[in-house]
Protein backbone atom coordinates (compact mmCIF):
# COMPACT_ATOMS: atom_id res chain seq x y z
CA UNK A 1 0.00 0.00 0.00
CA UNK A 2 2.82 2.56 0.69
CA UNK A 3 4.25 2.18 -2.65
CA UNK A 4 1.85 3.67 -4.07
CA UNK A 5 2.72 7.07 -2.96
CA UNK A 6 5.86 6.68 -5.25
CA UNK A 7 4.18 5.81 -7.73
CA UNK A 8 1.81 8.27 -7.75
CA UNK A 9 4.58 10.94 -7.25
CA UNK A 10 6.60 9.61 -10.52
CA UNK A 11 3.31 9.69 -12.56
CA UNK A 12 2.71 13.28 -11.49
CA UNK A 13 6.58 14.04 -12.40
CA UNK A 14 6.86 11.83 -15.73
CA UNK A 15 3.42 14.06 -17.31
CA UNK A 16 4.62 17.51 -16.47
CA UNK A 17 8.07 16.38 -17.66
CA UNK A 18 6.12 15.37 -20.84
CA UNK A 19 4.31 18.89 -20.75
CA UNK A 20 7.77 20.93 -20.33
CA UNK A 21 9.64 19.33 -22.87
CA UNK A 22 7.80 17.83 -25.72
CA UNK A 23 6.99 19.51 -28.56
CA UNK A 24 4.13 17.77 -30.09
CA UNK A 25 0.85 18.85 -28.78
CA UNK A 26 -0.77 15.30 -29.20
CA UNK A 27 2.40 14.41 -26.63
CA UNK A 28 1.47 17.22 -23.86
CA UNK A 29 -1.93 16.39 -24.08
CA UNK A 30 -0.73 12.81 -23.07
CA UNK A 31 1.53 14.15 -20.38
CA UNK A 32 -1.51 16.03 -18.86
CA UNK A 33 -3.70 12.58 -19.26
CA UNK A 34 -1.24 10.90 -16.86
CA UNK A 35 -0.98 13.67 -14.56
CA UNK A 36 -5.40 13.08 -13.95
CA UNK A 37 -4.79 9.78 -13.92
CA UNK A 38 -2.07 10.13 -11.09
CA UNK A 39 -4.57 11.87 -9.38
CA UNK A 40 -7.27 9.26 -9.57
CA UNK A 41 -4.37 6.82 -8.61
CA UNK A 42 -3.65 9.26 -5.40
CA UNK A 43 -8.00 9.95 -4.71
CA UNK A 44 -8.18 5.96 -4.86
CA UNK A 45 -5.42 5.39 -2.44
CA UNK A 46 -6.01 7.79 0.32
CA UNK A 47 -9.84 6.55 0.42
CA UNK A 48 -7.88 2.74 2.10
CA UNK A 49 -8.06 1.89 5.18
CA UNK A 50 -6.57 -1.59 6.27
CA UNK A 51 -8.69 -4.31 6.38
CA UNK A 52 -11.94 -2.04 4.77
CA UNK A 53 -14.25 -3.38 2.79
CA UNK A 54 -15.91 -1.99 -0.66
CA UNK A 55 -18.25 0.88 0.82
CA UNK A 56 -21.75 -1.57 -0.41
CA UNK A 57 -23.29 -2.17 2.59
CA UNK A 58 -25.41 -5.14 1.94
CA UNK A 59 -23.82 -7.64 4.59
CA UNK A 60 -22.04 -6.86 8.25
CA UNK A 61 -19.02 -5.41 8.35
CA UNK A 62 -15.89 -3.54 10.60
CA UNK A 63 -14.20 -1.04 8.79
CA UNK A 64 -15.57 0.67 5.08
CA UNK A 65 -13.08 2.44 3.03
CA UNK A 66 -13.50 6.52 2.37
CA UNK A 67 -16.78 6.91 0.23
CA UNK A 68 -15.60 10.08 -0.11
CA UNK A 69 -12.73 10.07 -2.87
CA UNK A 70 -14.43 7.10 -4.41
CA UNK A 71 -17.32 9.69 -5.64
CA UNK A 72 -14.79 12.75 -6.24
CA UNK A 73 -12.72 10.24 -8.66
CA UNK A 74 -16.10 9.52 -10.19
CA UNK A 75 -16.49 13.11 -10.74
CA UNK A 76 -12.46 13.52 -11.90
CA UNK A 77 -13.01 10.67 -14.12
CA UNK A 78 -15.88 12.75 -16.18
CA UNK A 79 -14.32 16.35 -16.13
CA UNK A 80 -10.50 14.63 -17.28
CA UNK A 81 -12.90 12.96 -19.95
CA UNK A 82 -14.33 16.25 -20.84
CA UNK A 83 -10.81 18.52 -20.90
CA UNK A 84 -9.24 15.91 -23.07
CA UNK A 85 -12.07 16.38 -25.87
CA UNK A 86 -11.74 19.70 -25.39
CA UNK A 87 -7.53 20.03 -25.97
CA UNK A 88 -8.31 17.11 -29.06
CA UNK A 89 -10.44 19.71 -30.83
CA UNK A 90 -8.63 22.71 -30.38
CA UNK A 91 -5.22 20.40 -31.58
CA UNK A 92 -7.33 20.26 -34.40
CA UNK A 93 -8.51 23.30 -34.69
CA UNK A 94 -4.51 24.36 -34.60
CA UNK A 95 -3.46 21.80 -37.11
CA UNK A 96 -6.35 23.04 -40.10
CA UNK A 97 -4.66 26.59 -39.38
CA UNK A 98 -0.78 25.96 -39.12
CA UNK A 99 -0.54 22.77 -41.04
CA UNK A 100 1.70 21.83 -38.14
CA UNK A 101 1.54 19.77 -34.46
CA UNK A 102 5.18 21.63 -33.57
CA UNK A 103 4.09 23.89 -30.57
CA UNK A 104 7.21 26.32 -31.10
CA UNK A 105 6.25 26.19 -34.89
CA UNK A 106 2.73 27.60 -33.63
CA UNK A 107 4.02 30.33 -31.54
CA UNK A 108 6.65 31.67 -34.88
CA UNK A 109 3.38 31.82 -36.83
CA UNK A 110 1.60 34.80 -34.50
CA UNK A 111 -1.00 36.67 -35.96
CA UNK B 1 30.19 14.29 -28.77
CA UNK B 2 26.19 14.84 -28.49
CA UNK B 3 24.88 18.26 -27.31
CA UNK B 4 23.31 18.37 -23.85
CA UNK B 5 19.95 19.86 -24.08
CA UNK B 6 19.88 22.01 -21.18
CA UNK B 7 16.08 22.74 -21.41
CA UNK B 8 15.52 18.90 -20.91
CA UNK B 9 18.06 18.65 -17.92
CA UNK B 10 17.13 21.12 -16.33
CA UNK B 11 13.36 20.20 -16.54
CA UNK B 12 14.06 17.20 -15.12
CA UNK B 13 16.00 18.11 -12.26
CA UNK B 14 12.46 20.84 -11.85
CA UNK B 15 10.58 17.56 -11.96
CA UNK B 16 12.62 15.11 -9.88
CA UNK B 17 12.39 17.75 -6.81
CA UNK B 18 8.41 18.17 -7.65
CA UNK B 19 8.27 14.22 -7.16
CA UNK B 20 10.27 14.33 -4.09
CA UNK B 21 8.09 17.27 -2.45
CA UNK B 22 4.72 15.59 -3.46
CA UNK B 23 6.07 12.03 -1.91
CA UNK B 24 7.03 14.19 1.26
CA UNK B 25 3.64 15.65 1.47
CA UNK B 26 1.83 12.49 0.81
CA UNK B 27 3.54 10.41 3.32
CA UNK B 28 3.07 13.04 6.02
CA UNK B 29 -0.61 13.24 4.92
CA UNK B 30 -0.82 9.27 5.35
CA UNK B 31 1.22 9.62 8.59
CA UNK B 32 -1.44 11.42 10.38
CA UNK B 33 -5.04 9.73 11.27
CA UNK B 34 -7.56 12.26 10.54
CA UNK B 35 -10.41 12.39 11.51
CA UNK B 36 -13.29 11.41 8.90
CA UNK B 37 -16.59 12.80 9.83
CA UNK B 38 -18.49 13.28 7.18
CA UNK B 39 -17.37 9.71 6.05
CA UNK B 40 -18.24 8.31 9.58
CA UNK B 41 -21.43 9.76 9.06
CA UNK B 42 -22.17 8.56 5.44
CA UNK B 43 -21.15 5.03 6.72
CA UNK B 44 -23.26 4.69 10.35
CA UNK B 45 -26.47 6.50 8.55
CA UNK B 46 -26.20 6.40 5.03
CA UNK B 47 -28.67 3.27 4.70
CA UNK B 48 -31.25 4.09 6.66
CA UNK B 49 -31.45 8.42 5.50
CA UNK B 50 -31.38 7.12 1.62
CA UNK B 51 -31.93 3.64 1.42
CA UNK B 52 -29.45 2.74 -1.05
CA UNK B 53 -26.76 0.29 0.27
CA UNK B 54 -24.23 1.55 -2.44
CA UNK B 55 -22.37 5.05 -0.33
CA UNK B 56 -20.95 6.29 -3.06
CA UNK B 57 -24.18 6.72 -5.13
CA UNK B 58 -25.64 7.95 -2.24
CA UNK B 59 -23.23 10.61 -1.93
CA UNK B 60 -23.57 11.00 -5.82
CA UNK B 61 -27.42 11.05 -5.93
CA UNK B 62 -28.45 12.38 -2.74
CA UNK B 63 -26.11 13.88 -0.33
CA UNK B 64 -24.39 15.84 -3.12
CA UNK B 65 -26.28 15.57 -5.62
CA UNK B 66 -25.38 19.36 -6.26
CA UNK B 67 -22.41 18.12 -7.07
CA UNK B 68 -23.58 16.06 -10.12
CA UNK B 69 -25.64 18.35 -11.78
CA UNK B 70 -22.04 20.66 -11.80
CA UNK B 71 -20.56 17.60 -12.79
CA UNK B 72 -23.17 17.25 -15.39
CA UNK B 73 -22.92 20.45 -16.67
CA UNK B 74 -19.37 20.09 -17.27
CA UNK B 75 -20.07 17.46 -20.10
CA UNK B 76 -22.88 19.66 -21.42
CA UNK B 77 -20.40 22.48 -22.08
CA UNK B 78 -17.67 20.44 -22.95
CA UNK B 79 -19.96 18.98 -25.53
CA UNK B 80 -21.62 22.12 -26.76
CA UNK B 81 -17.80 23.09 -26.97
CA UNK B 82 -16.65 20.73 -29.20
CA UNK B 83 -19.38 20.21 -31.37
CA UNK B 84 -19.10 24.32 -31.94
CA UNK B 85 -15.16 24.33 -32.55
CA UNK B 86 -15.23 21.39 -35.12
CA UNK B 87 -16.87 22.48 -38.22
CA UNK B 88 -18.29 19.90 -40.97
CA UNK B 89 -16.76 18.51 -43.67
CA UNK B 90 -13.23 18.36 -42.34
CA UNK B 91 -10.76 15.97 -40.14
CA UNK B 92 -11.11 13.04 -41.57
CA UNK B 93 -9.57 10.23 -39.38
CA UNK B 94 -11.36 6.95 -40.11
CA UNK B 95 -10.62 5.70 -43.79
CA UNK B 96 -10.09 2.25 -42.66
CA UNK B 97 -11.93 -0.62 -43.44
CA UNK B 98 -12.12 -4.04 -41.16
CA UNK B 99 -12.96 -7.31 -42.07
CA UNK B 100 -15.94 -9.12 -41.54
CA UNK B 101 -14.68 -10.95 -38.63
CA UNK B 102 -14.30 -7.90 -36.48
CA UNK B 103 -17.42 -6.46 -37.74
CA UNK B 104 -19.54 -10.07 -37.15
CA UNK B 105 -17.53 -9.63 -33.72
CA UNK B 106 -19.04 -6.56 -32.94
CA UNK B 107 -22.37 -7.50 -33.94
CA UNK B 108 -21.80 -10.41 -31.63
CA UNK B 109 -20.83 -8.09 -28.41
CA UNK B 110 -23.14 -4.73 -28.70
CA UNK B 111 -26.43 -6.23 -27.42
CA UNK B 112 -24.57 -7.79 -24.54
CA UNK B 113 -23.02 -4.40 -23.88
CA UNK B 114 -26.40 -2.52 -23.87
CA UNK B 115 -27.59 -5.32 -21.19
CA UNK B 116 -24.49 -4.89 -19.28
CA UNK B 117 -25.01 -1.02 -19.48
CA UNK B 118 -28.85 -1.08 -18.52
CA UNK B 119 -27.82 -3.15 -15.67
CA UNK B 120 -25.72 -0.78 -13.90
CA UNK B 121 -27.51 1.88 -14.41
CA UNK B 122 -30.66 0.27 -12.88
CA UNK B 123 -28.94 -1.69 -10.18
CA UNK B 124 -27.17 1.79 -9.23
CA UNK B 125 -28.27 2.15 -5.64
CA UNK B 126 -27.29 -1.72 -5.18
CA UNK B 127 -24.07 -2.25 -6.66
CA UNK B 128 -21.06 -0.76 -8.39
CA UNK B 129 -22.30 1.00 -11.30
CA UNK B 130 -24.74 3.89 -11.46
CA UNK B 131 -25.76 6.17 -13.99
CA UNK B 132 -22.10 7.42 -15.39
CA UNK B 133 -20.40 3.81 -15.63
CA UNK B 134 -23.79 2.91 -17.37
CA UNK B 135 -23.25 5.89 -19.60
CA UNK B 136 -19.61 5.86 -20.26
CA UNK B 137 -20.43 1.85 -21.64
CA UNK B 138 -23.38 3.16 -24.16
CA UNK B 139 -20.79 5.76 -25.03
CA UNK B 140 -18.21 3.24 -25.75
CA UNK B 141 -21.29 1.36 -27.86
CA UNK B 142 -21.47 4.25 -30.10
CA UNK B 143 -17.37 4.48 -30.13
CA UNK B 144 -17.68 1.27 -31.09
CA UNK B 145 -20.29 1.20 -33.87
CA UNK B 146 -17.92 4.06 -35.07
CA UNK B 147 -14.77 2.45 -35.76
CA UNK B 148 -15.61 -1.10 -36.97
CA UNK B 149 -19.09 0.34 -39.30
CA UNK B 150 -17.73 4.16 -40.09
CA UNK B 151 -19.37 7.42 -39.40
CA UNK B 152 -21.98 7.15 -42.15
CA UNK B 153 -23.62 3.96 -40.66
CA UNK B 154 -23.65 6.22 -37.23
CA UNK B 155 -24.88 9.03 -38.37
CA UNK B 156 -27.84 6.92 -40.53
CA UNK B 157 -29.24 5.63 -37.30
CA UNK B 158 -28.27 8.43 -34.84
CA UNK B 159 -27.10 11.65 -36.42
CA UNK B 160 -26.11 14.31 -33.82
CA UNK B 161 -29.11 15.96 -33.29
CA UNK B 162 -30.66 13.41 -32.40
CA UNK B 163 -28.35 12.30 -29.70
CA UNK B 164 -27.76 15.98 -28.52
CA UNK B 165 -32.27 15.88 -28.39
CA UNK B 166 -31.63 13.08 -25.75
CA UNK B 167 -28.93 14.97 -24.02
CA UNK B 168 -30.96 17.92 -23.63
CA UNK B 169 -33.74 15.62 -22.20
CA UNK B 170 -31.91 13.85 -19.84
CA UNK B 171 -30.46 16.99 -18.32
CA UNK B 172 -33.74 18.63 -17.99
CA UNK B 173 -35.09 15.15 -16.40
CA UNK B 174 -32.37 15.78 -13.55
CA UNK B 175 -33.40 19.23 -13.23
CA UNK B 176 -37.58 18.19 -12.98
CA UNK B 177 -36.34 15.33 -10.47
CA UNK B 178 -34.44 18.40 -8.47
CA UNK B 179 -37.41 20.74 -8.45
CA UNK B 180 -38.92 17.33 -6.74
CA UNK B 181 -37.14 18.24 -3.54
CA UNK B 182 -38.62 22.23 -3.86
CA UNK B 183 -42.04 20.52 -3.89
CA UNK B 184 -41.84 18.19 -1.13
CA UNK B 185 -40.75 21.51 1.00
CA UNK B 186 -36.48 21.37 1.17
CA UNK B 187 -33.69 22.38 -1.03
CA UNK B 188 -32.76 22.10 -4.69
CA UNK B 189 -32.52 18.19 -5.39
CA UNK B 190 -33.02 16.93 -1.97
CA UNK B 191 -34.00 13.61 -1.60
CA UNK B 192 -34.59 11.96 1.34
CA UNK B 193 -33.70 14.39 3.99
CA UNK B 194 -37.59 15.92 2.93
CA UNK B 195 -39.38 13.30 3.32
CA UNK B 196 -39.69 11.67 0.05
CA UNK B 197 -40.07 7.66 0.96
CA UNK B 198 -37.20 5.96 0.23
CA UNK B 199 -37.76 2.65 -0.06
CA UNK B 200 -36.56 -0.73 1.99
CA UNK B 201 -32.63 -0.77 1.77
CA UNK B 202 -31.89 -3.61 -1.08
CA UNK B 203 -34.95 -3.90 -2.99
CA UNK B 204 -34.64 -2.70 -6.81
CA UNK B 205 -36.73 -0.14 -6.05
CA UNK B 206 -35.12 2.14 -3.10
CA UNK B 207 -33.32 4.71 -2.68
CA UNK B 208 -35.89 7.51 -3.07
CA UNK B 209 -35.63 9.39 -6.47
CA UNK B 210 -32.01 7.68 -7.05
CA UNK B 211 -33.03 5.22 -9.65
CA UNK B 212 -35.16 8.06 -11.73
CA UNK B 213 -31.69 10.30 -11.64
CA UNK B 214 -29.32 7.67 -12.12
CA UNK B 215 -31.57 7.10 -15.63
CA UNK B 216 -31.60 10.84 -16.39
CA UNK B 217 -27.59 11.15 -15.60
CA UNK B 218 -26.96 8.25 -18.27
CA UNK B 219 -28.84 9.35 -20.96
CA UNK B 220 -27.05 12.59 -20.83
CA UNK B 221 -23.56 11.20 -19.81
CA UNK B 222 -24.03 8.50 -22.46
CA UNK B 223 -25.15 10.78 -25.21
CA UNK B 224 -23.05 13.49 -24.46
CA UNK B 225 -19.76 11.39 -24.47
CA UNK B 226 -20.80 10.21 -27.53
CA UNK B 227 -21.95 14.08 -29.34
CA UNK B 228 -17.85 14.68 -28.37
CA UNK B 229 -17.07 11.96 -29.95
CA UNK B 230 -18.82 11.91 -33.21
CA UNK B 231 -17.57 15.64 -33.51
CA UNK B 232 -13.99 14.83 -32.58
CA UNK B 233 -14.46 11.97 -35.35
CA UNK B 234 -15.94 13.52 -37.96
CA UNK B 235 -15.26 13.55 -42.08
CA UNK B 236 -16.16 14.76 -45.17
Amino acid sequence: MILVFPAIAILISMGIYAVLTQKNMIRIIIGISIVESAIILLLGAISYIPDGVAPILDQPYDTVVDPLPQALGLTAVVINASTTAIMLALVIKLYNRYQTLDIHEIRKLRG
Amino acid sequence: MKKINFDKVFSFILVSLLGLFIMKVLYSVAGEEAARFTADHYISYGVDETGAINIITAILFDYRAFDTLGEATVIFTAASVVALLLPRHEASMLKTEFTPVVQQSIAFILPFLWIISIFLISYGHLSPGGGFSGGVIISAMSILIIFTYGYRYMTRRFNVKKLSLIEDIGALAFLTIGLAGIIAGGTFLANSQVGIYPGPPGELLSGGLMPLSNFAVAAKVGTGLSVIFLSLARED
